[in-house]
C-alpha cells in the first residue's frame, strides 16, 4: 500500500477544485511554452495557435536562441502540441525547439531551452525530455529552483528507462508525469509518496503529427502535455495559482477521481 | 627511407598492427553478441525486425551497425541525418517511443522504406544508453505475421528498455575497439614512406613471429577471462597490475628477458 492510500483526503480542498469550477474552461488567455522538436504551425488543429516559435543555434560554444520559421523536424513537439489543444482549445503556443539543430548533445539541448523559458518567465513549460546525464544534475536543480521563484509551472516526463532521468525525479517545485492505459485526461492519478507522482493517458495517443497527419503514440512523453492541458484551464481559473498551489490542485482532482472510482466500485 | 626512421616507424607500426589486431579479437565477439541479443529481444517483443543505430560522428546522425530481419543486409550503413524520424528523434531527446501508424505519411521512413522495398508501419524505439549518455537507438519494427499490426505495448517498452542496457554496454564496447583499430588504420594510411609491397611482407612476417603470435594468445586468454565473470575479470586485473609493479621495480633486470 503507498502512502497516498492512508493519506487523509480533505473533501474541502476537493470541493474546491469541484470539476465545474474548471473543466468548462479552454485555456483562454494561457500560453504554453513547449520545449522540444518545434511546432507544426500549419496543421489544421494546431493553425493560429503558435504565437511564437525561437529555435537554438550553437556559436562558439554558446546556445543562442532567434526565431525560427523551421516547424517541427520530427513530429514530437507537434504531437505534445495537439494533446494540449484537445483539452485546452484556447490555450496558445510557444515553441522553443531545441531538438534537431546539428552539434547540441543530449541535456545540453533542453537545459538551454528551459533557461530561456524561465528567462521569459513562460507561466507553463511543458518538458517531454529528459537526461540521464549525471553532470546534468546539479544545473537543473538550480534551473528549478529558479523556475519556482519566477513563478514558472514546469511539467516534465519521467523516462521509461532503469536508470533515473532528470528532471522527472526531482520533486520539489516540478510535476512530473508517467504514462498510464486510461484515456481520460480528467482521469489522471497522484501517487504522493512515489518518485514520478502523476499519471496520465500515454497509451495508444491520437495526436497531431507532421504534415497535417496524426499518429497514435505511446510514451511517457505524451503523458506530460495532458497534464499541461488540465493546467491550462486551472491557470484560466485561477490565474495566479503558485506552482505549489498548482500541485495542490492536482493533487485534490486526483484524490477526488480517486474517491469517485471507490464509491463506484462499492 | 633512412635507417633512423624506419626503425622509429617499425616501432610505430608494430605498435598499431597489436592494436588492430586486439580490437579485431574484441570487434567480432561483440557483433555477434550485439546480433544474438538482437534476435533474442525480437522475439521476446514479439517484433519482426529490429536494429541497432549507432551515433555518427559529433552532429547527432545515427547510422545502422546492425539489424536482423527481411531487410537487414540493405540496412547495414544506411544513415540517418541528425533530429530526422523517429529514431533522430529517439536519439536526440533520449525519450523511448512507440509509434502505430508510421506508413501514413511521407516522412524519413517513406525514404527507408522506398530503398529497401520494405513498408514499415509500427515502430517501437529507446535510446541505447551507456554512462547517462545516448550512444544509439535500438528499433522494433512490425511484428510476425500479416498486417495490420498491433501497436507496440508499454510491457514491451519496459522490455526493450532493459535489452537496451545490455546492448548499449556491447555498443559501446565495440565502438571502443573500433576507434582503436581506426587509429591504427589512420596511421598507416598517413604514413606514405613505405611501400604496399614492403608492407604488407612485413605485416606477414610481423603476424608469423613467436613474439607478436604468443601477444595474440595472451589477449585472447584474457577475452576468455574477461567472459567468465567479473570475479575472474577482477582477480585477472589485480594479478596484471602485480606484475607490472615487479616489472616496474625491477626494470633493470626484467624478467621478460629471462
Amino acid at each position: 500500500m503507498s502512502i497516498v492510500d492512508e493519506a487523509p483526503f480533505f473533501p474541502a480542498m476537493s470541493s474546491y477544485f469541484r470539476p465545474d469550477n474548471w473543466r468548462s474552461a479552454s485555456g483562454n488567455g494561457v500560453t504554453v511554452a513547449i520545449i522540444d522538436s518545434g511546432i507544426d504551425g500549419n496543421h489544421p488543429e494546431l493553425e493560429s495557435k503558435v504565437i511564437e516559435s525561437v529555435e537554438a543555434r550553437v556559436e562558439n560554444k554558446k546556445v543562442l536562441f532567434e526565431p525560427s520559421d523551421s516547424g517541427d523536424s520530427a513530429g514530437h513537439g507537434t504531437a505534445c502540441a495537439g494533446i494540449v489543444s484537445r483539452i485546452a482549445p484556447d490555450a496558445v503556443f510557444t515553441s522553443i525547439k531545441v531538438l534537431g539543430a546539428g552539434g547540441l548533445g543530449d541535456g545540453q539541448a533542453f537545459l538551454a531551452g528551459l533557461e530561456y523559458a524561465i528567462k521569459k518567465k513562460h507561466r507553463l513549460i511543458n518538458l517531454s525530455l529528459g537526461t540521464t546525464k549525471p553532470q546534468f544534475f546539479a544545473p537543473l536543480h538550480d534551473l528549478l529552483d529558479r523556475a519556482y521563484q519566477a513563478g514558472c509551472i514546469v511539467v516534465a516526463a519521467a523516462n521509461n528507462l532503469p536508470q533515473p532521468s532528470f528532471p522527472s525525479v526531482f520533486s520539489s517545485s516540478l510535476i512530473s508525469v508517467i504514462k498510464s492505459v486510461d484515456t481520460d485526461p480528467f482521469n489522471f492519478g497522484f501517487h504522493y509518496g512515489q518518485v514520478i507522482e502523476l499519471t496520465a493517458p500515454g497509451v495508444n495517443v491520437q495526436t497531431t503529427w507532421l504534415n497535417g497527419g496524426y499518429r497514435s503514440l505511446t510514451g511517457n512523453s505524451f503523458a506530460c502535455p495532458h497534464i499541461v492541458g488540465v493546467i491550462a484551464l486551472l491557470l484560466e481559473r485561477y490565474p495566479d495559482f503558485t506552482p505549489f498551489q498548482v500541485k495542490s490542485a492536482l493533487y485534490a482532482i486526483a484524490r477526488e477521481n480517486q474517491e469517485r472510482k471507490k464509491l463506484s466500485e462499492s | 627511407m633512412p635507417e633512423q626512421d624506419n626503425s622509429q616507424f617499425g616501432d610505430k607500426f608494430r605498435q598499431m598492427i597489436e592494436t588492430i589486431d586486439v580490437a579485431n579479437l574484441l570487434t567480432e565477439p561483440l557483433t555477434d553478441s550485439i546480433n544474438s541479443l538482437l534476435s533474442t529481444s525480437a522475439t521476446e517483443i514479439a517484433s519482426r525486425e529490429a536494429s541497432v543505430l549507432v551515433r555518427d560522428g559529433d552532429q547527432g546522425d545515427l547510422r545502422f551497425l546492425t539489424a536482423i530481419g527481411q531487410v537487414a543486409d540493405m540496412l547495414y550503413g544506411v544513415k540517418v541525418p541528425a533530429g530526422k524520424g523517429i529514431a533522430g528523434f529517439v536519439f536526440s531527446s533520449g525519450q523511448p517511443m512507440a509509434v502505430g501508424n508510421v506508413g501514413e505519411e511521407s516522412s524519413f521512413y517513406a525514404e527507408i522504406d522506398k530503398k529497401t522495398g520494405y513498408s514499415t508501419q509500427t515502430i517501437l524505439a529507446t535510446p541505447l544508453r551507456h554512462a547517462g549518455e545516448v550512444i544509439g537507438v535500438l528499433e522494433y519494427v512490425n511484428r510476425p505475421g500479416e498486417p495490420p499490426y498491433a501497436s507496440f505495448t508499454p510491457d514491451e517498452m519496459d522490455k526493450a528498455a532493459f535489452y537496451a542496457d545490455a546492448i548499449a554496454s556491447l555498443v559501446n564496447a565495440y565502438e571502443a575497439a573500433k576507434l582503436l583499430r581506426e587509429l591504427g588504420d589512420k596511421v598507416l594510411k598517413d604514413d606514405q614512406n613505405m611501400g604496399l609491397t614492403e608492407l604488407r611482407e612485413w605485416l606477414h612476417d610481423l603476424r608469423n613471429s613467436t613474439e607478436h603470435r604468443e601477444m595474440m594468445d595472451l589477449g585472447i586468454l584474457m577475452r576468455e577471462i574477461a567472459g567468465r565473470g567479473p570475479g575472474e575479470r577482477e582477480m585477472c586485473k589485480e594479478l596484471l597490475e602485480a606484475i607490472l609493479k615487479f616489472s616496474d621495480r625491477n626494470r633493470e633486470t626484467s624478467f621478460l628477458s629471462m
